[in-house]
């Protein structure tokens, strides 16, 4: 049994193509065998959020999906009235007898809440797998907020009265390290650390999302990007760069990493301005440091390739 | 020493296999050796508790414990929670589970045990004492003699008294002077920005609620406050010798009204780079700062401004900085260090911070000119450049904190009281 789960989340997590270490493995394991909220940090593109695509599709249940933001507050996660139903419902029922207190009770019913994640988590019918994407980005105040969600699994809506839920669902939790996490969520939770993937993992990455794509060419890529990772960027590329990349080489037909070629789509892999800038001005020597020549002379050495 | 609970029970269906963990007292054992592992980390700087404890335990029930690897990684994923911790836990696990190599049996805790706990001995070279503030803390049993005979200047006077200009038995005066100038200006500040509220949106729970005593009629719109986020400060004092005194009275200013902030962030430097946070969260601030200046490695030597906050940026700057965090540093910016690293790092941090500040105490010399190597290097990336030299200067960088707090454009002081400057960085070049 144990053996058997073990074997279909590798198995999983290996179709998403993304990573199937062993630590990933067993995380999503203990974190769904034991019940515990499982939190993800590491840089963005790595594919913390995949895991919990895998995980809901391990368990055979439905995906709820949390994204943090600045600002995000309490009312915003768990629930709202539907208020145009609401003002609706009122003026249909202008004309009646009924008391206040009645008609004010009839419209704070659950046919008007909308459920936002928290609570849809809360009341799903089938433990669903809960996923707080970028908790860093939300502030200090919902992280507490949520850690007593996490620990009581009960919320209480004052017109309605407290909802429990059935069953706890399955809680994924996400970070990119913007802000410090506090203690007490990292405390309560498993955690697990993803970085970027070592360069044979992510040329098997490149090669088995890729098909098309050069298998030296992708070699030198994948060094490519393993080197410009060590620099000190502004936004470093994740896998995702890497594999929108390589997909455009393939499609200019690309069979090696050609100077001029790589210029003209740092844009691919770069998403700030300075960070470009910055490595077009010392992309000879990062080249020459991958053995890849300068232009004149690599025309030179090409011609054999170009009569083949 | 553990209650029954916590024992193993390892599943049955492993039993016919394997024979190693029939044994009850074997399982014990095993137990009780997690819990030595989980003491063990946490003697090294390690935070586990005692559900993590629990939760390491559950998990190896989950687990086939002829695994080696899953072992590992069930106990790393339940015990080590951050990457600092990650680290702690990979470079004791081999040794603490060395038996894994080479014997045969899970009872080793005996062998371990003699060997294991090694007492960490600090032997970094203690500084020795130096003039300025040390002296005047150490000092303070004599100079209190004295201080009746000499009296202190009236207030107006030393609030525009540069700090460097009292004499030692003046400056405890001084502390307190501050600390309550601070505390009455955090008043204030919070007033401030109250009174700036704008309307937020509208909070239509509110106004359905209110239009329900109406029949349903919507005839007053209630509005959501805007929530006011405070802002988190990171302060980065220079505590070369020059320096020392100013960024003593400015971490204890800026204490003061720390209820104010969501969070102070604190770090020294001068060669190298000093995260003090915890010191100055968990000691008397008057006691932290003699401490601090005790322990901190080359307290009042030169300054290495770039190197130091390259080191901040490569640390820090993901975890601490933010939009809501302001950067506040205080130096003379006399750098004896790399100039592009210091230029380079103050991109960094201005592009990732709300604002950035720069406390420069020479600035109270109306003569002054930000022209040595490092200042220039850093001025394209300052918002606001100011002195903090005497009390009133720091009084007028509460006022510009309340700007940066109310998210204003930051208005040019152009017109500088007790010759002090402070204004934005493009109107010096």
């Amino acid at each position: 049994m144990q053996q058997e789960q073990l074997q279909r989340l590798q198995q999983l997590l290996g179709e998403q193509d993304y990573i199937a270490d062993r630590s990933i493995v067993m995380s999503v394991y203990l974190a769904m065998t034991l019940r515990k909220p499982l939190l993800i940090e590491g840089p963005a593109g790595v594919g913390k959020t995949e895991i919990a695509k895998v995980m809901a599709r391990a368990l055979d249940t439905d995906l709820i999906r949390l994204q943090c933001y600045e600002g995000l507050d309490a009312n915003m996660a768990l629930y709202e009235w539907n208020y145009q139903r609401q003002l609706l419902h009122l003026k249909l029922d202008e004309n009646s007898t009924r008391s206040l207190e009645d008609r004010e009770a009839s419209i704070f019913g659950e046919q008007f809440l909308l459920k936002r994640p928290l609570l849809q988590a809360l009341t799903h019918p089938k433990a669903p797998v809960l996923l707080i994407d970028e908790l860093d980005r939300a502030d200090e105040e919902f992280e507490a907020f949520l850690l007593e969600i996490l620990s009581e699994w009960q919320i209480t809506i004052p017109e309605i009265g407290s909802i429990r839920a059935e069953e706890p669902p399955y809680v994924i939790l996400t970070g990119n390290r913007t802000r410090e996490l506090s203690d007490a969520v990292r405390r309560r939770c498993f955690y697990l650390w993803i970085d970027y993937p070592p360069y044979e993992k992510e040329l098997s990455i490149v090669r088995n999302k890729v098909p098309d794509v050069d298998a030296e060419l992708a070699g030198q890529m994948c060094r490519f990007m393993e080197l410009v990772r060590q620099q000190k960027l502004e936004k470093i590329p994740g896998v995702a760069e890497t594999l929108d990349w390589a997909r455009a080489l393939a499609v200019l037909h690309q069979d090696h990493l050609e100077p001029s070629m790589v210029e003209e789509t740092l844009g691919l892999i770069f998403k700030d301005r300075n960070d470009v800038r910055l490595v077009r001005e010392s992309l000879t020597d990062f080249l020459g440091r991958l053995g890849i020549q300068a232009k004149e002379m690599k025309t030179a050495e090409e011609s054999p390739t170009a009569a083949n | 020493m553990l209650p029954d609970s916590s024992l193993i029970e390892i599943p049955s269906s492993k039993r016919k296999s394997e024979t190693r963990f029939d044994d009850l007292a074997l399982r014990r054992e095993f137990s009780a050796n997690v819990v030595g592992f989980c003491r063990w980390l946490r003697q090294q700087g390690s935070n586990v508790s005692a559900p993590e404890q629990m939760d390491a335990l559950k998990a190896l029930d989950a687990i086939d414990l002829l695994e080696e690897e899953d072992f590992y990684w069930s106990l790393r994923t339940t015990l080590a929670k951050s990457n600092r911790e990650q680290e702690i836990f990979d470079e004791h696990f081999r040794r603490f589970w060395y038996v894994w190599d080479k014997a045969d049996q899970l009872s080793f805790r005996d062998e371990e045990e003699t060997e294991a706990p090694t007492v960490i001995i600090d032997d970094r070279p203690r500084k020795q004492k130096h003039l300025t503030i040390n002296d005047w803390l150490n000092n303070a049993d004599q100079a209190s003699e004295e201080q009746e005979a000499a009296g202190y200047s009236p207030f107006e006077v030393v609030t525009e008294r540069d700090f460097s200009d009292f004499f030692a038995q003046d400056l405890d005066e001084v502390a307190r002077l501050i600390n309550e100038i601070g505390k009455s200006l955090a008043v204030r500040f919070s007033r401030r920005t109250k009174a700036s509220r704008q309307r937020g949106p509208l909070d239509l729970r509110r106004t359905m609620r209110s239009s329900l005593r109406r029949g349903g009629e919507l005839l007053d719109l209630a509005h959501r406050e805007r929530k006011r986020q405070k802002l988190k400060l990171v302060l980065l004092c220079d505590v070369s010798k020059s320096m020392d005194l100013y960024s003593r009275f400015l971490i204890q200013f800026l204490y003061a009204f720390q209820s104010v902030y969501r969070r102070i962030e604190t770090f020294v430097f001068s060669t190298s780079l000093h995260r003090v946070t915890e010191i100055l969260q968990t000691e008397d601030l008057e006691e932290a700062l003699n401490l601090m200046s005790v322990t901190v490695p080359d307290w009042s030597g030169g300054t290495k401004i770039g190197e130091s906050f390259g080191e901040f940026v490569e640390q820090y700057a993901l975890s601490l900085l933010d939009p809501g965090t302001v950067v506040l540093i205080i130096s003379d910016g006399w750098d004896t260090g790399d100039v592009d690293l210091l230029g380079e790092s103050m991109r960094i941090m201005k592009s990732r911070s709300r604002s950035v500040i720069w406390l420069n105490p020479l600035m109270g010399n109306p003569d002054y000119r930000p022209s040595t190597q490092g200042m220039q290097a850093a001025l394209p990336y300052i918002d606001i450049l100011a002195s903090a030299h005497n009390l009133s200067s720091l009084r007028r960088l509460v006022r510009q904190l309340a700007k940066v707090q109310r998210g204003r454009q930051l208005r040019i002081d152009m017109t500088p009281r007790y010759g002090t400057l402070s204004v934005r960085s493009d109107m010096l070049l």
